[in-house]
């Protein structure tokens, strides 16, 4: 498979906070690849550094080949779509023409019809088309995220980036959502890759090619969802006990059980 | 074309049909305007006639009308959509609804000019007829000069740029009130009638140079509709995400509106409310698009301009109620009910 983004050595500080450390990674075409990581690990940071939100110490990031500080951002955005997890504004629009701020990078100034057309198949195919005509700012967040998800989409770059596109979503909205990404990088004649910033280790596990576990700003573990989600790793990183349960053919489970070492202090609920 | 595009398609011309209308009504106001006045008996229809030669006027017709009636109005409809696009602008690119041509410090500092031209009798262009109006435009350009070195500080936030403009605000505040402690009563009267904001000031050849620049930029502010919308509706990370600069969107929407307010303040002195109102009524209209956004606020600017300049001639004719007052008389309490009305206030 052929590389789309190759990172390298890539440093990154908060102030004194050393976030990403020497950090080494690369996305291949046709793959769907999930950072896993405690609150802060720098999952969030790292996918900003790859849109260029965020500038790096060191290190290098290409993408095809190109080094990404050199590529103009328009041309940019149509390789990269960054999908934050939420937006919040002051101002609204109708969802068809938040979708369609997708279509900017393509577009001079005037709609074309293959824009429109676009977006409403992409809005169909997230099934938000009943949405398409209401305010933007009236939807809840689970729909919210369901429209900067179609957003990244309609905009059809290389790449996508989430950073926890399940977060606002109900159970049924969350294996939606995450069928469509996998069924839109999987399309060997559109080559496409996803990386994808989760919480939900369930969720990785089930719709991942490739896991890459984030811990004190290193990679500590890249490969399949057997390889990487293992009780011991688990266990270090995330500081719970688990059982990994094989009761799918295609993908593991993971029981989360309790915390390990738990801190015994003198708490007192209040109530 | 299925069906969701269509819908689209339908929308936006039913948009347009509205904006197309509020645009024939501000012609016609604006006619309606010119016909009013207490000094001749120059009705609409003969005003009509004339401007478009199809009457002879006499030599005080034509004077009324050419010299203080079209430049007045003219200057209603330029103001008025100059301001309303800077408001827009402002609002959009800072992401903020509560921001006004005024925020930046603009204004304050072409009071700060003005002050200076008054009271002190300092002025860029002394001893000429238009000393208060270059001092006024000279010192709103200082603080267009402020914005321009702020912007290219990295990672300037939006939030910087208003805390900044405050300050500006502030400052020049402190200077004016200071020269209006040692100023004399004829001073402070000349003071205050410049800060209430008047249409009468400017002749033909002013309002029409004002005209060209403001139009002349209008092209420029369309340019970046796209930028605006995707930093008003998801700020800055989506912004970049679909390729949009926004510290760069944001430095030169910023310029352009500050121009276009020093522009037409300099010449009329302080009109706030216009700024703030027109962009979120036309929002109430047709939504936060910026490629209609813009010439809606312009037009509706013009509207509520043309509209207030009218009554405050009329109501208590033949004493003249500056703009600046009657735009926030009138269009304040029909503001809050736009927005009242349309947010569902009932519980």
């Amino acid at each position: 498979m052929k590389e789309i983004i190759d990172v390298t050595n890539l440093n990154f500080s908060w102030g004194n906070n050393h976030v990403l450390k020497d950090l080494n990674l690369n996305l291949k075409e046709n793959e769907l690849v999930s950072i896993i990581g405690i609150n802060g690990a720098g999952k969030s940071t790292l996918l900003k550094c790859l849109n260029r939100i965020l500038k790096p110490d060191s290190g290098e990031i290409s993408i095809f080949g190109e080094e990404l500080s050199d590529v103009d951002l328009i041309e940019l955005s149509k390789h990269i779509s960054y999908v934050p997890q939420s937006i919040r504004s002051n101002f609204s629009m109708d969802v068809f023409d938040v979708v369609l701020l997708g279509r900017r990078p393509h577009i001079q100034w005037m709609i074309a019809g293959e824009d429109r057309e676009k977006v409403s198949k992409t809005l169909r195919y997230l099934n938000l088309e009943e949405f398409a005509f209401r305010r933007f700012d009236q939807l809840s967040g689970g729909e919210r995220q369901r429209v900067i998800i179609a957003k990244a989409v309609a905009q059809d770059p290389a790449v996508y980036l989430f950073d926890e596109p399940t977060s606002d979503l109900d159970l049924k909205n969350q294996i939606e959502i995450m069928k469509r990404i996998k069924e839109l990088i999987s399309v060997p004649e559109s080559p496409k890759s996803a990386l994808i910033a989760i919480h939900d280790i369930n969720i990785a596990a089930r719709f991942s090619d490739r896991i890459l576990l984030l811990h004190e700003g290193r990679i500590i573990a890249d490969g399949t969802p057997q390889e990487v989600l293992t009780t011991k790793n688990i266990a270090e990183v995330f500081n719970v006990t688990s059982e990994i349960v094989n009761m799918h053919p295609n993908y593991i489970r993971i029981i989360i059980k309790d915390e390990i070492n738990e801190k015994k202090t003198n708490r007192t609920v209040i109530l | 074309m299925d069906s969701i595009s269509e819908k689209h398609i339908e929308n936006g011309k039913t948009q347009f049909l509205m904006v197309l209308i509020l645009g024939i009504i501000t012609v016609f106001l604006s006619l309606f305007a010119m016909g009013q006045g207490s000094s001749s008996n120059l009705d609409m229809m003969s005003t009509i006639n004339i401007i478009l030669g199809l009457e002879a006027a006499t030599e005080l017709q034509s004077d009324i009308i050419w010299k203080l009636r079209f430049p007045r109005i003219l200057m209603a409809i330029i103001g008025g959509a100059a301001l309303a696009v800077a408001g827009s602008l402002m609002q959009g690119c800072l992401g903020n609804p509560l921001v006004s041509p005024l925020t930046l410090g603009v204004a304050s500092g072409a009071a700060l000019g003005a002050a200076f031209a008054i009271v002190l009798g300092v002025s860029v262009l002394p001893y000429s007829n238009l000393a208060i109006v270059a001092n006024a435009f000279f010192f709103s350009l200082i603080v267009v000069a402020i914005i321009i070195q702020l912007g290219s500080l990295r990672s300037i936030s939006a939030e910087s740029y208003i805390l900044v403009g405050i300050a500006i605000t502030f400052i020049s505040g402190a200077v004016v009130s200071t020269m209006q402690y040692f100023a004399t009563d004829a001073q402070l009267s000349q003071l205050a009638h410049w800060s209430f904001g008047s249409l009468s000031r400017p002749d033909l050849i002013q309002v029409l140079a004002i005209s060209i620049a403001v139009l002349g930029l209008m092209p420029t502010a369309m340019k970046w509709s796209w930028d605006l919308n995707a930093l008003s509706i998801g700020g800055d990370e989506f912004a970049i995400s679909t390729g949009v600069n926004p510290a760069e969107t944001r430095r030169n929407m910023l310029i352009l509106s500050a121009f276009m307010t020093s522009v037409v303040i300099a010449f009329t002195g302080l009109i706030g409310f216009v700024g703030l109102a027109a962009p979120h009524m036309s929002r109430l209209i047709i939504g936060n698009d910026y490629r209609k956004l813009i010439p809606c606020s312009a037009i509706f600017g013009a509207f509520l301009m043309v509209f207030a300049d009218t009554l405050g001639r009329t109501l208590f004719a033949p004493i003249v109620i500056p703009v600046g007052i009657m735009l926030s008389i009138i269009g304040g309490p029909f503001f809050m009910y736009l927005l009242l009305a349309n947010r569902g206030g009932k519980k």
